[in-house]
């Protein structure tokens, strides 16, 4: 087999005793500074009730109606040319989590001064008990809960409401008769779920072999006639630069775990894309009306996956270049070297209707998600197994009647 | 119109095993590959355990040019195989070893 270039530098370790030279610049700092925690105050009059409004994208206060939004993201830090992109860099929000940072924590309140407790594996703000001011956690503390950034849901709760009943709507003649029977669309309920969403360079190698064919002959007759291929075989051997904008990977190992026959978590991956270039920078208020879960996933329990996904892009990018092997290519070794990777955790919206569904002591949770911004939709219904058995058996029949008709009427 | 597809695919087949003077009693098996078929997709179309996220198209890739080598190592004369063995050209999750 044809041996493959060398790595490229920036790959290779460094050689002992050599002076390491990190990134210049690891960490992103992407903590909103206009924001303090506790009160979180309405720009225009000062007022803490505030929440966001998905029509608009916009956050309004509930007092005096104001409406504005955070900067973009992409506007705040510096994003540079992805050709440059060189070593690990982090967003602050995606720094590593620290077990041993409490997930309660203790807010003073901006208002009067109480001390308020506010549980961020559950929630993201509190009310003051006293003065009644609303509290949000606006501070990354390194527990995961405070991404980078959030990109704001755009579909209202009436808009997925009517998606996800088209959606069942379709699927309800072989649909498990007690889901159809406790099918509330109302019950659809808006979550911000964790994502890394990641940028890089890199480069693959792959090798292996594809035939192109030189000639097509059958021999014998009859029952013995059997169709022969000869070939010319070649080792085949591609490279590929190439940068990645805005991968998104799950970072909740719950949710990153996919596997049909246990969960449909797979599901939600399938809404993925989001118009992530659109996310704004951390402002809890954006959740209020909303739930969230936490990330738990740091970069490096994340960089496996991404370098699976990174080898299917090149596997993808380099298919069209083999297309003259009409008899196909048997990839049989790779190899990628990651240059450069930027890291941002970001709440990214989806709306989600869950059904708990139990057969043969067995339970599962099916979804139907809709994606909070495009409306793209996906879902699990659990079946009714008669029905479909009965579909099948009747299809069957027809079939076999069709068969049986046609033979004898050749018979 | 399933049915109508079915009795031409049957006919055709019948044709074709007709000119080589056999019975086709395997037409008989296609009652229940239809009902296995039928089974098999409604509770596919219902469940979509088969979908995710298309990240090699759906994300924004900027690639550089392709190199690469092509070299002829052997001919194959009277294989019977239609392709190459383990053919995984389109099959871009498929891990193969690293290098």
């Amino acid at each position: 087999m044809t041996s493959l270039p060398p790595p490229s530098e920036g790959a290779q370790p460094p050689l002992p005793g050599a002076p390491i030279d990190p990134p210049a610049d690891p960490i992103i700092d992407t903590e909103n500074e206009r924001l303090d925690d506790g009160a979180n105050r309405c720009p225009q009059c000062g007022a803490t009730e505030i929440q966001l409004r998905p029509s608009e994208g916009m956050l309004i206060c509930l007092f005096c109606r104001h409406q504005w939004a955070e900067a973009r993201l992409d506007e705040t830090i510096a994003n540079g040319d992805l050709t440059t992109l060189s070593g690990t860099t982090i967003g602050s929000g995606a720094a590593d989590i620290d077990v041993d940072v409490d997930a309660v924590m203790t807010m003073k309140c901006g208002g009067c001064g109480a001390d308020v407790v506010v549980n961020t594996a559950e929630q993201m703000g509190a009310r003051c008990h006293w003065c009644r001011h609303v509290l949000t956690v606006n501070e990354q503390v390194p527990n995961g809960a405070v991404p980078d950034a959030v990109l704001p849901f755009r579909l209202t709760h009436d808009e997925a409401m009517a998606k996800i009943d088209e959606f069942a709507g379709k699927r309800r003649l072989f649909a498990d008769r007690r889901f159809l029977s406790d099918f509330k669309p109302e019950n659809v309920v808006g979550v911000y779920m964790p994502y890394m969403v990641v940028d890089g360079k890199a480069s693959a190698d792959v090798a292996g072999q594809g035939e192109v064919q030189t000639r097509r002959y059958t021999k014998g007759s009859g029952d013995d006639k059997e169709t022969y291929y000869d070939a010319d075989v070649y080792q085949v051997q591609r490279h590929v630069d190439f940068t990645v904008d805005d991968l998104t990977i799950e970072s909740s190992a719950e949710r990153a775990h996919m596997n049909a026959a246990v969960n449909t978590n797979n599901i939600i991956n399938t809404i993925l894309p989001f118009d992530t270039e659109n996310a704004v920078t951390w402002n809890a208020s954006y959740l209020t009306g909303f739930t969230s879960e936490k990330r738990d996933q740091d970069v490096d329990h994340l960089r496996p996956e991404l370098e699976d996904q990174f080898l299917s892009i090149a596997r993808s990018q380099l298919a069209a270049s083999v297309d003259r092997y009409d008899r196909g290519v048997r990839w049989e070794r790779e190899r990628l070297d990651v240059h450069g990777t930027r890291w941002v955790a970001m709440y990214l919206p989806v709306w989600l209707y869950s059904y708990y569904h139990e057969r043969g002591g067995k339970g599962m949770v099916h979804y139907i998600a809709v994606n909070g911004r495009t409306g793209e939709v996906m879902g699990s219904v659990p079946v009714s197994h008669p029905r479909l058995l009965v579909a099948a058996l009747a299809t069957g029949t027809v079939v076999e009647g069709l068969v049986i008709a046609v033979l004898a009427a050749s018979g | 119109m399933i049915a109508t597809v079915l009795a031409e695919l049957a006919s055709t087949l019948l044709a074709g095993a007709e000119g080589d003077g056999d019975t086709p009693w395997i037409l008989l098996a296609l009652g229940p590959a239809g009902a296995g078929a039928t089974y098999f997709g409604l509770w596919r179309y219902y469940r979509n355990t088969h979908t995710s996220h298309a990240f090699e198209r759906e994300t924004r890739i900027e690639a550089q040019s392709i190199t690469g080598d092509d070299a002829k190592v052997k001919e194959v004369k009277g294989t019977k195989r239609s392709q190459v063995d383990g053919d995984n050209r389109t099959d871009h999750r498929q891990r193969v070893q690293r290098f």
